[in-house]
């Protein structure tokens, strides 16, 4: 891994990925997450620090939809991906998951083979015409997730059969093998053991250079060591967003520091 | 930085220990020259072999402190304005060691120097320079647990007399051998001293940027342009 300041610094030049503007969520009275502005960087890990309950997984959702799931969920504001609005009524929903992967804290694969687990999403976006092509698919998704020299010999065998690490990879397979070019993460390590979690953090470090990346963690050392951007939330507001060395050396905002020193706020 | 509790409140504990015996440290390295000083100015060997012997302890607080600053990295993994505590802790023990290796230095030449008759005047114009210099660690240490950055701005500009005096100084020696060839022995040594003052006062003068950084995050990073005449002349370099 490179320096930490230098990869941040090239990450200065890289284009903006998301760009959020004056998002609001209410779930039905309660306003969960408050007029947020944010501009998420290509090729970046953007983790998203703070309490629970903040609206850190309410703004993850809005940035894929998932939030329209939610019959009580009401999004305002815009966000756009490339300059395209995706709340737009053109936009279907179920495209623009492929495109926007998510994985989550638990592992959870389907109860399929891994091959299967990793063709699925492939094959329902019709992106594979022969088999050979999603063979092909399948095999790049578990290399890019780090997996494939531990399964290429047991394609075949059930996904749940995998440790939890394993599983989690899987997991991030599946959400590759769409073609995704944003990653969004809640929490994928917090069930892991140590060594998994080291793993899961590498490859989220590799995966930088082919999506961008946010993560939810309440590990304020993960979040350190793999993003370069640090997003702040506090009840429903984003209160600091920027450099992650800097969020973790020298904060601005006395309630980030609190946070992140674990002091009583 | 926010100055209220930590949830874990021996972590708190671990951080006020630890500038606790910064404080300590930097007591006894007070007193280190201050008594090596005057054991100089009164050509008191016992005082000079005291003070020899002191500097044990201040070697053995910076060993402490730093065990225990690894410690609570290991531990705590501390972050923004509590990563900058440890780390100020780290880099002050050290200068203060340094100090008062200065100091025992200065105590070292004294019990020579006494063996040889005096150089008339020339301890007061040290003891000065010393007694400003020890002024300077008072303050820092004051801006250091008080984290008064104006304070420690106020340290590391006065470091420039210390300079400025460590150049009259020089030349005041060089008179003195020139005068009389008999001195210049003496003088050699009384001039190691004053170059271990004002290597004391660079010691300082980090603290103080160590107590900037604590609070506001960033080095100062104006030069101080360096007041040194001798660097210019002909003499023995340290
Ligand atoms: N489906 C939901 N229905 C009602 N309230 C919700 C729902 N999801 C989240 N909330 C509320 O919105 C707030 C933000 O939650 P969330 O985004 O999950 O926080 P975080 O991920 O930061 O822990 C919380 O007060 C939570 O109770
Ligand atoms: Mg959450």
């Amino acid at each position: 891994m490179d320096d930490q300041l230098m990869t941040e610094r090239r990450v200065d030049a890289h284009e903006i990925k998301i760009t959020a503007r004056g998002v609001q969520v209410y779930y039905g009275e309660k306003h969960a997450l408050k007029d947020v502005d944010v501009d998420i960087l290509a090729n970046t890990v953007t983790a998203f620090i703070g309490p629970s309950g903040c609206g850190k997984s309410t703004f993850l959702r809005c940035l894929n939809r998932m939030n329209d799931t939610v019959a009580i969920a009401r999004v305002e504001g815009d966000i756009r991906i490339d300059g395209e609005d995706i709340y737009d009524s053109r936009v279907d929903p179920v495209q623009l998951r492929a495109k926007v992967g998510m994985v989550f804290q638990k592992p959870n694969p389907f109860p399929k083979s891994i091959y299967d687990n990793v063709a699925y999403g492939p094959k329902i976006h019709g992106l594979a015409r022969t088999k050979a092509d999603l063979d092909r698919i399948v095999e790049e998704s578990l290399r890019k997730a780090a997996l494939w020299n531990e399964v290429k010999d047991r394609l075949k065998e059930s996904g749940t059969g995998l440790s939890g690490g394993q599983q989690q990879r899987l997991c991030i397979a599946r959400a590759v093998a769409t073609g995704p070019e944003i990653l969004l993460m809640d929490e994928p390590c917090s069930a892991l053991d140590p060594i998994a979690t080291a793993q899961v953090e590498e490859l989220i470090d590799e995966l930088r250079e082919k999506f961008s990346v946010v993560i939810v963690t309440h590990s304020m050392q993960q979040a350190a060591r793999v993003s370069q951007r640090t997003a702040f939330f506090h009840l429903g507001n984003l209160v600091e967003y920027g450099n992650t060395s800097k969020i973790f050396t020298n904060p601005d905002d006395p309630r980030t520091e609190s946070y992140i020193t674990g002091r009583i706020g | 930085m926010p100055n209220s509790e930590h949830i874990v409140s021996g972590f708190d504990r671990d951080l006020e220990g630890i500038q606790a015996q910064i404080m300590r440290m930097g007591g006894l390295v007070e007193e280190a020259i201050a008594r090596a000083t005057e054991a100089l100015e009164t050509r008191d060997g016992e005082q000079a072999r005291a003070v020899r012997d002191a500097d044990r302890a201040i070697d053995a607080l910076e060993e402490q402190v730093n065990d225990e600053a690894a410690r609570i990295i290991a531990q705590r993994q501390p972050i923004a304005g509590d990563l900058r505590t440890v780390l100020t802790v780290f880099r002050v023990s050290t200068n203060l060691e340094r100090i008062g290796d200065y100091a025992k230095n200065i105590a070292k030449r004294t019990e020579t120097i006494i063996e040889s008759p005096p150089v008339n005047g020339s301890a007061a114009s040290l003891r000065r320079m010393a007694r400003q210099v020890e002024l300077m660690l008072k303050d820092v240490l004051d801006a250091y647990i008080q984290r008064d950055v104006a304070l420690a701005a106020d340290v590391r500009a006065r470091d420039r007399d210390v300079d400025q005096m460590y150049s009259a100084i020089f030349r005041e020696y060089l008179t003195f051998m020139m005068e009389d060839p008999r001195n210049i022995t003496t003088c050699m040594h009384l001039h190691f001293m004053a170059k271990n003052i004002e290597r004391m006062g660079d010691h300082v003068t980090s603290i103080a940027e160590q107590v900037i950084y604590l609070v506001t995050g960033d080095m100062p990073d104006d030069d101080r342009p360096k007041q040194d005449a001798t660097a210019l002349s002909v003499g023995p370099r340290t």
